[in-house]
């Protein structure tokens, strides 16, 4: 295996993206099925045992799965489409344009992404659409620093002074020579950006700012699995795993593209 | 080392005089009233989101069945029915003057609730950034046996980065307090109870904390690390035949620091809410969690008053970061 990192990262997301999938076929019973046997810990009729309300744990935590890696992607998509652009035009443009809007960037990039999102939520609301918007919105600068860093480079560039020369404007060579250059950069930082947004997802939940219930949710469930901890702890150490898993096959995934 | 660092400090000592002092003086000073333009800017947008946006907060404090009659007092008495630039400029002269209103849950001052809050957040983030930089820059520097070494710290910052605090809060009560019964579980306990009840309480909270803090830490720092082995004063202090340990905590790890330093500041600023999950968590009375609680019972004044105490905290940071980097390198002050 040359690339170990590579290896682990896509093998575990690839794990999860087919039980995201499959969930009806994988969990042994209806998530949202609820039962007279509360809180009783794992056995050989289910698995991680039951939560609270004797709903199935492990059924729960594999239809957990869906929310996570549709506010994953969404989110980094929607991060992807307010921060690219923004990027590319700082970084190919100069002047007043790229002064203005790095200076955005900058400042956007200091604030802290919780508890921004924190905010934003509360006023929004909870629900899949919003958190996407929300954290897409909290996610972009990093994104917008690093497409600018690269697009500077690319500027630079003989094969870009010549389209310049030639009279290309400035749209047709951000669109025809930077763009292409930025793309692989933007490819792995895409994997980094679904670890961060279901990371930051699950803490909101966690804080009790998630998708409403029932829908089985990573960090909902470690929150609500606690005050449990003693009596059946896989109700929260199952999810909390699952979601360190994911962020961490997402993270190395992105790390080893660069 | 202290000879390499000396020609930076040098040019900025030789430019030295009337001139650079006066250039420095007119850097910071409109340094300073762009971060003043910035935070009124910030605080604008915050109030005008936070009161305008949610929609009355006077409807969103009685519920649904609210009588307007009811409303309207509200209205009246917190005066949410004056136009929003009113009601901002209110806001924004009292706190000011330190008065950051009362909350509409206790109806205890703002900054009251806020100034016992801050003493368990600071202790809290100190201890865990103090520990985080320590064990950072100490088992990335470590020469011997890296090879042992170098798996067990990489997968150390792999967990840092990409566990959530609160998976790792969890396992912490789980296996120190529910299942060894070493520490207890939750709460917060003042010093004057006693420093050992005080500092039981705060080991299983600054060891989440800092797990966090390590990994940001981690990659900071490795990156630089690496960086200045292949520097030309490396390869001379290992040519003199010095030891391997000597090299890398006395001559290499000094110069790869500063990129952490700049971290911790910017982690300094977003300390108010830096450990929003880890005293959420852990119970612990902080404004970390004071903000959460705000947010959940809709507690404008205190969710206001924390958002703007980040918001300064993160300018102030980065004010003092723009003026370290154009007192020490001098190409970035004419940029300013």
């Amino acid at each position: 295996m040359r690339r170990p990192g590579l290896c682990f990262g896509a093998g575990v997301v690839a794990c999860i993206a087919v039980i995201a999938a499959a969930a009806p076929l994988v969990a042994p019973r209806d998530p949202y099925a609820s039962g007279i046997d509360m809180l009783v810990p794992s056995s050989a009729l289910h698995l991680l045992g039951t939560d609270d309300l004797g709903r199935d744990v492990l059924s729960r935590v594999i239809y957990g799965a869906r929310a996570s890696l549709a506010i994953g992607f969404g989110a980094a998509l929607a991060a992807m489409v307010i921060g690219v652009p923004i990027g590319l035009v700082a970084g190919a443009l100069r002047g007043r344009v790229d002064t203005v809007l790095a200076a955005l960037i900058d400042l956007f990039i200091a604030l802290p992404g919780l508890v921004l999102a924190l905010i934003i939520t509360v006023m929004v609301g909870a629900n899949l659409r919003n958190l996407v918007l929300v954290l897409g919105f909290v996610m972009w600068p990093p994104i917008a620093r690093l497409v600018r860093g690269q697009a500077m480079a690319l500027r630079e560039m003989l094969f870009v002074e010549a389209a310049r020369a030639t009279g290309g404007t400035p749209l047709w060579i951000i669109r025809r020579h930077i763009w292409p250059g930025v793309l692989p950069i933007v490819a792995a930082q895409f994997a980094t950006s679904v670890a961060f947004a279901i990371f930051t997802s699950a803490s909101l939940s966690f804080l009790g700012l998630g998708i409403p219930p029932p829908t089985p949710d990573w960090g909902g469930m470690v929150r609500a699995g606690y005050d449990y901890l003693a009596i059946n702890p896989w109700m929260s150490l199952a999810p909390g795993a699952a979601v360190s898993l994911t962020v961490m096959g997402f993270y190395v995934m992105g790390r080893s593209f660069r | 080392m202290a000879e390499l660092a000396k020609p930076s400090a040098g040019s900025a000592g030789g430019t030295a005089g009337r001139g650079w002092f006066r250039l420095m003086l007119g850097l910071i000073v409109r340094r300073v009233l762009l971060m003043l333009a910035t935070a009124i800017a910030i605080s604008a947008l915050l109030f005008f989101a936070v009161t305008q946006l949610l929609g009355s907060p006077a409807a969103m404090m009685l519920g649904q069945d609210a009588s307007p009659q009811a409303i309207a007092a509200l209205n009246l008495k917190y005066g949410f029915d004056r136009p929003a630039i009113v009601q901002y400029l209110h806001w924004l002269t009292g706190a000011l003057t330190g008065d950051l209103g009362r909350s509409y849950t206790t109806q205890q001052s703002v900054a009251a609730a806020i100034a016992t809050r801050i003493p368990v957040t600071l202790e809290l983030s100190l201890w865990s950034i103090a520990l985080a930089v320590i064990a950072a820059v100490v088992s990335n520097t470590i020469p011997t046996g890296r090879r042992v070494l170098q798996p067990v710290v990489t997968a150390a910052n792999l967990i840092g980065i990409t566990v959530p605090n609160f998976m790792l809060g969890v396992s912490l009560i789980f296996i120190l307090s529910v299942k060894l019964d070493l520490l207890p579980s939750t709460g917060w306990v003042p010093w004057s109870d006693g420093v050992g009840a005080h500092l039981e309480h705060m080991i299983m909270p600054v060891l989440t904390l800092s797990a966090y803090y390590f990994g940001a830490f981690s990659i900071v720092y490795r990156a630089e690390y690496q960086n200045v082995l292949r520097r030309p004063f490396v390869r001379v202090a290992q040519a003199k035949g010095l030891g391997e340990w000597r090299v890398a905590f006395r001559h290499a790890a000094p110069n790869a620091i500063l990129p952490v330093i700049t971290f911790v500041g910017i982690s300094m600023g977003q300390l108010a809410g830096g450990a929003v999950v880890t005293e959420t968590i852990f119970s612990m009375p902080g404004t970390g969690r004071l903000f959460v609680a705000s947010i959940e019972s809709r507690d404008f004044p205190v969710m206001l008053a924390i958002g703007m105490l980040i918001v300064v905290g993160v300018v102030i940071m980065n004010l003092l970061a723009d003026i370290a980097y154009a007192v020490v390198n001098p190409q970035i002050r004419h940029d300013l």
